[in-house]
């Protein structure tokens, strides 16, 4: 469904991503883990077009999206939570909402999609009528998450989803995104929170330096010394 | 006393709503763009000449040819955006905010020069039938054309801000001013976002203009001073709030007023400046909002 | 072609710029025609104001919308002095000295804060006083009747030489300096510069007193120069926008960029205040605008790649 080939990245001069290559299946649930500053973020933002990249290219159901302006590729199905969420802080919840579906595909079913996202996220809809800016650390999470859902993705990538957030909740913020998987939204997660990520997903690549070093299942990952050692605090020697 | 007091009030009143108009065009533009457009008092120029022309050709009622003026804005606007200020949307925000000053500065210049090259440095205004109108309350005058000014300046903020809050464009708008980048994850085309809060602005420069030739006068060097002035209010109204800065206008309308009454006419026009540099002293952190860097 | 070496391209500069200096000391003595000379002070006067703006412009990247209060200063306070009885000199240092009193007074709070506050802050303060100026100095200040007796215009003309010489070589020595690069540093990267221990605030501070030292030591020189001038004039805006756009159409935050922008401005004004009176401004707003959208480095930008280019070929 979502395939990224041979993608170099920069900023300014400073080469970030190096010949980046990975698939995502529709239907699945992909985590993308590393080390702080390894790309993953700058991977995202290729995927969603905030960054063009200098070669390669980013095919979503085959179609090249290589030209596509970010804002037209998010018609095209697919929506970016940004790390820490953004949430539009001067508008109420509902408002972050309906910015979220902007798109002409999403207006149209938009009351729908309110009410789905709001069974996903009860909160929210308890939360409705306030301003965004009012709310906690968790709620904005699931806002910016909600709000992504509005334009009704085919492809959601969340960037750092737990980040900032208390153990249990972060807890919560898995499952919460495991459901949303499982109603039919092909998931890209991109984590340093490695353990959990991996516990969760179908499939992870890992990446390093700008560069993909390994892929694997989550589980074949977890029992992979190097990434034991390296990510998981498992130091044995 | 009391009544010559009570009249200087409502005088700062009548103009401080121009103040707030014109400011209000301004701030937005920024809010939204980023764009530091210091043509505006220029654009704002081009408003009262658009309507002055209209009247003195061809007899078309200042209050009727408002459209006219404001569509001549919209298209100007197109215009200065298309050739100058949408080449500066992709640079980093400190740089946007200085070229767009510089290009605004330049631009400035230029028609400034123009309108005195094609109608002369001359002081003009509008003169109806009713222009001397003026009803009295409580013994204090209430010129007509300038109460009217102010209904409509009052009316347009009402309405933009509907707009900003009831339709889905002024959402995209307002999540634009907040987070650019997370508006574009929206699929806001933040381009069309951009090019449509500069040719509001510029018309509400516009329509800003032609009441200040109808209430007032107009010539070719009116700019620097309508800048200077929005700058401050804007400033002193606190970024992002449309209401705020409306406000914000007529304080400094009434302030000038005092001024003028207490101290000395002259000093009517220094008055806001000085303002400006206290704030720019004592509350710094005040100004736009936000602290920078 | 025989290449040129540094050492030997360095030594033509300096005999260059020597015959250059030679040439215009030589000036008044050899040309006899007042207008000529009045347009070599405009010259030499915009050289300096532009010199004098690109020191806090060009090398620490503050842009200064209100250099004219500088400027003004400088003219009322040596204006004063100098017709109350002071001797010339002490009269333009005090003029310098009082235009940097004025800097520091906006600079220390508009600096904390960055960019745009500072350009608004200087534009209110030129603005201010230009309107208070206008208010409380209506008269015309003329030389009085026994000094216009003796009035000679080769003083005036040396006295801007000597000014311009001053500002551009103090620029120069700026660059060249610890403290330049310091200044420097800190327009490139603010947050950089201040992890190197280098103060911003203090480096920026000392290029704002520099530049409105200079900027109203040429205030003082237009003081002395002046027959008859309304006090007002001097805080006027324009001096402010021609000195800018002097320095970004001739090549901001180089040496050479000022001089060439201030010789090509007075030059074209003449040129075109003969039959077009007030079209300079619009050709140069034009210019000017290029620049800023399309030749980040002006002429001196140009020149560079051209020279490069040449280089490349050879």
């Amino acid at each position: 469904m979502l395939k990224i080939e041979n993608i170099n990245a920069f900023y300014g001069d400073l080469q970030a991503l190096w010949g980046i290559s990975f698939e995502v299946n529709e239907g699945e649930l992909v985590a993308l883990v590393g080390p702080n500053g390894a790309g993953k973020t700058t991977t995202l933002r290729v995927i969603s077009g905030l960054l063009k990249p200098r070669a390669g290219n980013v095919r979503l159901d085959n179609r090249d999206l290589g030209k596509e302006d970010a804002h037209k590729i998010v018609e095209l199905g697919i929506s970016q939570v940004l790390e820490g969420g953004k949430v539009f802080t001067a508008m109420s919840v509902l408002e972050n909402l309906e910015l979220g579906a902007f798109v002409g595909r999403a207006r149209k079913v938009r009351d729908e999609t309110i009410k789905w996202v709001y069974h996903i996220f009860p909160r929210l809809e308890e939360r409705k009528t306030q301003r965004a800016g009012t709310l906690s650390g968790g709620e904005r999470q699931m806002l910016a998450i909600g709000r992504a859902l509005m334009a009704k993705p085919k492809v959601l990538l969340l960037d750092e989803p737990s980040f900032g957030l208390a153990p249990i909740l972060v807890e919560q913020m898995f499952e919460m995104i495991t459901e949303i998987n499982k109603q039919g939204v092909t998931v890209l997660l991109v984590e340093q929170n490695v353990r959990a990520a991996l516990e969760l997903t179908n499939r992870a690549y890992v990446i390093e330096n700008g560069r993909i070093v390994g892929q694997g299942t989550g589980d074949d990952l977890l029992s992979f010394e190097s990434i034991r050692s390296a990510y998981l605090g498992d130091c044995n020697a | 006393m009391l009544e010559a007091l009570a009249q200087n009030l409502v005088y700062g009143i009548l103009i401080g709503a121009l103040y707030g108009l014109a400011a209000v065009g301004l701030s937005l533009v920024f809010g939204v763009t980023k764009f530091l457009n210091v043509s505006h008092g220029e654009l704002l120029m081009l408003g009262g000449y658009a309507s002055f022309w209209l009247f003195a050709l061809w007899k078309v009622d200042p209050f009727i040819s408002l459209p006219a003026a404001i569509i001549f804005l919209l298209v100007a606007g197109v215009v200065f955006y298309k050739l100058l200020f949408g080449r500066m949307v992709k640079l980093a925000e400190g740089d946007k905010i200085q070229n767009t000053l510089l290009v605004g500065f330049g631009l400035s210049l230029i028609l400034q020069n123009l309108a005195l090259q094609f109608w002369t440095a001359d002081t003009r205004s509008i003169t109806t039938a009713y222009s001397g109108a003026v009803f009295s309350f409580a013994g204090v005058r209430f010129p007509l054309v300038r109460v009217a000014s102010l209904v409509i300046a009052f009316v347009l903020i009402v309405a933009l801000q509907l707009f900003l809050r009831r339709t889905y464009t002024g959402k995209a708008l307002r999540a634009t001013v907040e987070n650019w980048e997370a508006a574009t994850l929206m699929g806001i085309d933040i381009q069309r976002v951009y090019l449509l809060s500069f040719v509001m602005g510029a018309a509400l420069a516009g329509v800003a203009g032609a009441l200040v030739a109808v209430g007032y006068s107009i010539e070719p060097a009116m700019g620097m001073s309508w800048t200077l002035k929005s700058l401050v209010v804007m400033v002193l109204g606190g970024l992002g709030s449309i209401t705020g800065t409306f406000v914000g206008g007529i304080i400094l309308g009434v302030t000038e007023s005092a001024t003028g009454f207490f101290l000395s006419l002259t000093y009517r026009e220094v008055v806001g400046l000085v303002l400006f540099l206290l704030v720019l002293v004592f509350r710094p952190q005040g100004l736009f909002g936000v602290k920078e860097g | 072609m025989s290449r040129t070496s540094p050492e030997q391209s360095r030594r033509i500069q300096i005999i260059f710029i020597l015959l250059l200096i030679a040439i215009l000391v030589a000036l008044p003595q050899v040309i006899k025609s007042d207008s000529t000379i009045n347009l070599a002070v405009y010259v030499l006067l915009f050289v300096s104001l532009a010199s004098s703006w690109n020191i806090l412009g060009g090398f620490s990247g503050q842009t200064n919308l209100g250099h004219a209060a500088f400027f003004g200063a400088g003219a009322l306070t040596t204006r004063m002095l100098w017709l109350s009885g002071w001797n010339l000199f002490p009269s333009l240092l005090a003029g310098g000295l009082v235009a940097v009193a004025l800097a520091l007074l906006i600079g220390v709070p508009a600096f904390r804060l960055r960019g745009v506050y500072f350009a608004i802050g200087t534009l209110a303060l030129s603005q201010i006083l230009y309107i208070t100026v206008g208010n409380m100095l209506p008269m015309i200040s003329s030389l009085p009747a026994q000094d216009l007796a003796v009035y000679q215009l080769a003083p005036r003309y040396y006295l801007f030489l000597a000014i311009a010489l001053f500002t551009i070589g103090a620029g120069y020595a700026l660059i060249n300096s610890r403290l330049g690069l310091g200044i420097m540093a800190v327009r490139e990267e603010e947050d950089a510069a201040e992890s190197l221990g280098v103060s911003a605030l203090k480096h920026k501070l000392v290029a704002l007193a520099l530049s409105a030292f200079f900027g109203g030591l040429t205030g003082g020189a237009f003081a002395f120069y002046h027959v008859g001038y309304y006090p007002q004039l001097t805080f006027g805006p324009e001096w402010t926008f021609d000195a800018l756009m002097m320095v970004y159409i001739g090549g901001m935050g180089t040496i050479v960029g000022p001089i060439i922008g201030a010789v090509f401005f007075v030059i074209l004004r003449e040129l075109l205040a003969l039959n077009l009176a007030e079209m300079h401004l619009i050709v140069f707003g034009t210019l000017f605008i290029l620049v800023v959208l399309f030749l980040p480095g002006g002429f001196m930008g140009v020149w560079g790649k051209i020279s490069k280019a040449l280089a490349r070929q050879q």
